[in-house]
């Protein structure tokens, strides 16, 4: 590891007599360390030998030290890393949505949701991301254009011509996953978020030296998933058990792993289950092991769980990033506003909302519970609650909008209607109350 | 006297995918023009009946899909009819007058003496010689087709008067609250030249139009303020009721069936209706068989060429199979619509249900709607490449493309 301080406007008495002293520390971005912030030193390059993770450097001009860099983290660089994505097929659990954009392009808190965990990949260096995908590539692949430059990631797809389970498309996308480097690398399921500690699950999979790591997290009801059993203090998994009768345990599967390449000798070119067929079989062989998940995790394939989800999304915001939330005398709890979204005068927002890019909030209005998408328009002393609003739909004047009601895009609920549960195909007006949960094609 | 070389044209109304969407979710996968009734696609039935009008010169199709989803089916039934067979996408709904007019020089590049005006989704014997025949008698601007129904049902559609000896159109009304007559407009028409100049007054007076009725949602979806554009000019509201009474417009009256499609309930239906117009016409389209080479058939039934059915399985009534579709062993078919390349494995049973393209139903599965072609879960529809898993039973459902079902569902919408 060494480090490349930048050369700025410097004094001229210090320019070409540092020195620099013992350690060697590179890393590929300065800035983000805050050595900018110091007297800025010629280009030096510092080496060590050691994975430290907290160093101190001493500047001296002519043996007396005139600067000390304050101690700083060091990001330990990976050589070159990658992750596969599993996107999977047609996102049906979400519809009226997902008629309109494949689900990984479905925003949650105001970002689709792939780009959630693309930047956590992205924030431990992982280079290169493969998203496994058997429906509408054309789609993906004109947003991934945009997100490869933005973001500075080589993002690729890898599609399935017929379904491949969930162990499978590693195979398809083998050569794309594994290099001569060794690398463990990282495989996600899309309708997973989480706080994503994967810097930690490196670690975890390198201090264990089994072939494959999961991340499980603990839920309260057991028997609706798929439970992990494993020895408590070393993380080894001994098996799976699939929606268990009496309790094994309260460990399930978080939908994250971290593979050794010799994974991917296990798995052939045909639909494979990597819960069913995969693990059980490393299970066995005592080469898997599993972490607690530190944080929230939730599955927001369907509606009632992606309303949950920004709850606790917005929470660990709350607690890492308070400044993203919006705060103001018309704020209450955990509120999300994306700046170009404007909100009018005697609205009360919040908690748990998401306002996304381009809204238009009137006066009067009452949100809570919610996730109001791009371009959508809310008119005067309308109340919503517990929904999600489509891309460019409207809520007329004193609508009242709650209980799970999902509005695809392009729908106008007109004024003074009443929507209990209403789920609403695109393209739809709505001009009569919903007084009983219905879908509205 | 008649003209030998007087020309005729036809105008379909196709309309457009935001318009539409009372047909999901079969229209997800195609227009509801190209959506087989009888096996063969929807607007196909109104072109054949243009046919038989002496002195056709070309038939227009207009609407606001996308040209590409038409190109196809324009080419080849030009060549099919040796007639020029064109598709005029409108860049915006201009309403079902505002198209016409929008398209005046292409449909009058042949100084046609008439032109017939049809709409896509109207199932009927279309009698448009005889049509063409009486309005020539009766020397009025327009005629239209209409029907008589029922009172109850007659508020649903245009609501007109006419009188009895000389068929002039006294009085028009569309979808009236209060019973004003039981003959109904069918949305055929023949129109002379004129219509233009009539549109043409209703574009330059469109202010002192009374705005008395209240917008359809479809139309105030469409405008940001909620009145008319300037070049929207409805048929109905804006030509028929002003001129009833002025002796410009008559009416013909037909005595065979008619329907409107707007649902995929009303499409099976429709599809029953044009089989058994194809028993009276053209028998040979119709399929036979008694269970030796062939399978059984009952009643009017229509099986594409391609489709491999097993002499065991028994089909009909009112069954339309369509290309590359595969029915195995034991299968029973009865009033329904099975779509290019679906699979029925051995001993299933359908009855009033729409089996979407690509979908599979397995072996003694069941899918079955209660045949009410009115209620919105009257029949069961299947999107496209459902899977309906063995032994399952699916009742007065509608399931979304994509979909696997692997327990019983009744009375559901699946999404």
């Amino acid at each position: 590891i060494y480090i490349c301080l930048q050369q700025g406007s410097v004094d001229n008495n210090h320019r070409r007599s540092f020195l620099l002293i013992k350690q060697r520390v590179k890393t590929p971005d300065a800035q983000s360390f805050g050595v900018a912030n110091y007297p800025p030193p010629p280009l030096c390059h510092l080496h060590t030998t050691q994975k430290q993770t907290e160093i101190r450097v001493q500047f001296s001009l002519r043996n007396r030290v005139i600067a000390r860099l304050q101690s700083f983290v060091l990001q330990q660089k990976l050589p070159n890393m990658k992750a596969l994505i599993l996107v999977g097929g047609f996102g049906t659990r979400l519809r009226p949505l997902t008629l309109s954009v494949p689900k990984p392009l479905v925003d949650f808190a105001n970002k689709p949701m792939i780009l959630h965990q693309i930047e956590a990949l992205k924030a431990i260096g992982v280079t290169e991301v493969v998203l496994a995908i058997n429906y509408q590539p054309e789609v993906m692949l004109n947003f991934l254009k945009d997100f490869e430059a933005k973001l500075g990631i080589k993002i690729s797809c890898s599609q399935e011509t017929e379904p491949l389970g969930t162990a499978g498309p590693l195979a398809l996308a083998r050569d794309k996953l594994i290099d001569d480097s060794g690398e463990p690398f990282f495989v996600l399921n899309s309708d997973v978020i989480s706080e994503y500690p994967l810097k930690a699950m490196i670690a975890f999979h390198k201090s264990h030296g089994g072939e494959a790591s999961i991340m499980v997290t603990k839920v309260d009801e057991p028997s609706k998933y798929g439970v992990v059993v494993m020895e408590e203090s070393t993380g080894q998994v001994e098996r799976f058990v699939e929606k268990p009768k009496v309790f094994v345990g309260n460990k399930i599967n978080a939908g994250i792993y971290l593979l050794s390449p010799s994974v991917l000798d296990r798995i052939e070119l045909k639909p494979t289950s990597i819960e069913k067929e995969t693990f059980p079989k490393i299970a066995s062989e005592k080469l898997l092991y599993a972490m607690v998940l530190p944080g929230f995790w939730m599955d927001i394939g369907q509606p009632k769980d992606y309303i949950t989800g920004l709850r606790l999304y917005l929470d660990s915001l709350r607690k890492n990033a308070p400044s993203k939330l919006a705060s103001g005398p018309h704020i209450v709890g955990n509120v999300l506003v994306d700046e170009s979204a404007k909100i009018g005068e005697g609205c009360l927002i919040g908690p748990d909302v998401a306002i996304g890019p381009g809204c238009v909030v009137e006066s009067g209005v009452r949100l809570s519970r919610c996730t109001v998408m791009r371009g959508v328009r809310i008119k005067k002393h309308a109340c919503i609650s517990s929904s999600i609003i489509g891309w460019h739909s409207t809520v007329g004047q004193w609508a009242r909008v709650e209980n799970m009601t999902i509005l695809g895009e392009d729908v106008h609920v007109c004024d003074e209607v009443y929507s209990n549960g209403g789920v609403v195909l695109p393209h739809k007006e709505i001009k009569a109350s919903i007084l009983k949960p219905e879908i509205v094609m | 006297m008649k003209n030998s070389e007087e020309k005729v044209v036809a105008v379909i109304m196709v309309g457009g995918p935001t318009k539409g969407t009372r047909f999901r979710p079969l229209s997800f996968n195609t227009p509801k023009p190209l959506f087989p009734l009888a096996g063969q696609p929807m607007v196909h039935h109104p072109i054949s009946a243009c046919k038989s009008i002496p002195n056709l010169a070309q038939i227009f199709l207009i609407g606001f899909h996308e040209e590409r989803e038409f190109a196809l089916y324009v080419s080849s039934i030009s060549s099919e009819l040796k007639i020029p067979v064109r598709y005029l996408k409108e860049d915006k709904p201009h309403g079902s007058a505002g198209g016409l007019y929008y398209f005046k020089d292409l449909i009058m590049e042949d100084n046609p003496s008439h032109i017939f005006l049809l709409n896509c989704d109207v199932c009927c014997s279309f009698p448009l010689p005889e049509m063409l025949v009486a309005h020539r008698r009766y020397g009025g601007m327009g005629t239209l087709l209409v029907i008589k129904v029922s009172a109850e049902a007659a508020s649903e559609f245009g609501e007109l008067v006419a009188d009895p000896i000389t068929n002039e159109l006294l009085h028009y009304t569309e979808k009236p609250e209060t019973f004003v007559s039981d003959l109904i407009n069918c949305g055929v028409y023949i129109f002379t030249p004129e219509i233009f100049n009539v549109i043409e007054d209703i574009h330059t007076h469109y202010e002192d139009r009374a705005n008395l009725h209240t917008l359809s949602s479809s139309e105030a979806l469409w405008s940001a303020t909620k009145t008319p554009a300037k070049d929207f000019v409805r048929l109905d509201q804006d030509i028929l009721s002003p001129l009833a009474g002025k002796k410009q417009l008559y009416t013909y009256e037909t005595m065979d069936f008619w329907e409107q499609i707007k649902t995929p309930a009303m499409s099976l239906k429709c599809s029953a209706l044009y089989l058994a117009q194809f028993r009276h016409k053209s028998p040979n389209l119709l399929a036979c068989g008694d269970g030796t080479k062939n399978p059984t058939v009952v009643g009017d039934v229509y099986i594409h060429p391609s489709a491999k059915v097993h002499t065991t399985a028994k089909i009909g009534p009112n069954v339309s199979i369509s290309a590359n579709v595969r029915v195995a062993a034991g299968v029973r078919l009865m009033s329904c619509i099975i779509l290019d390349d679906a699979e029925i494995q051995e001993n299933a049973f359908v009855m009033y249900a729409i089996v979407g393209w690509k979908s599979s139903l397995g072996k003694w599965s069941r899918v079955q709607g209660e045949g009410d072609y009115k209620t919105k879960l009257g029949i069961t529809i299947l999107g496209e490449a459902v899977t309906v898993e063995d032994e399952v039973v699916v009742v007065n459902s509608i399931v979304l493309p994509n979909k696997i079902l692997n327990i019983s569902v009744q009375e559901e919408i699946i999404l």
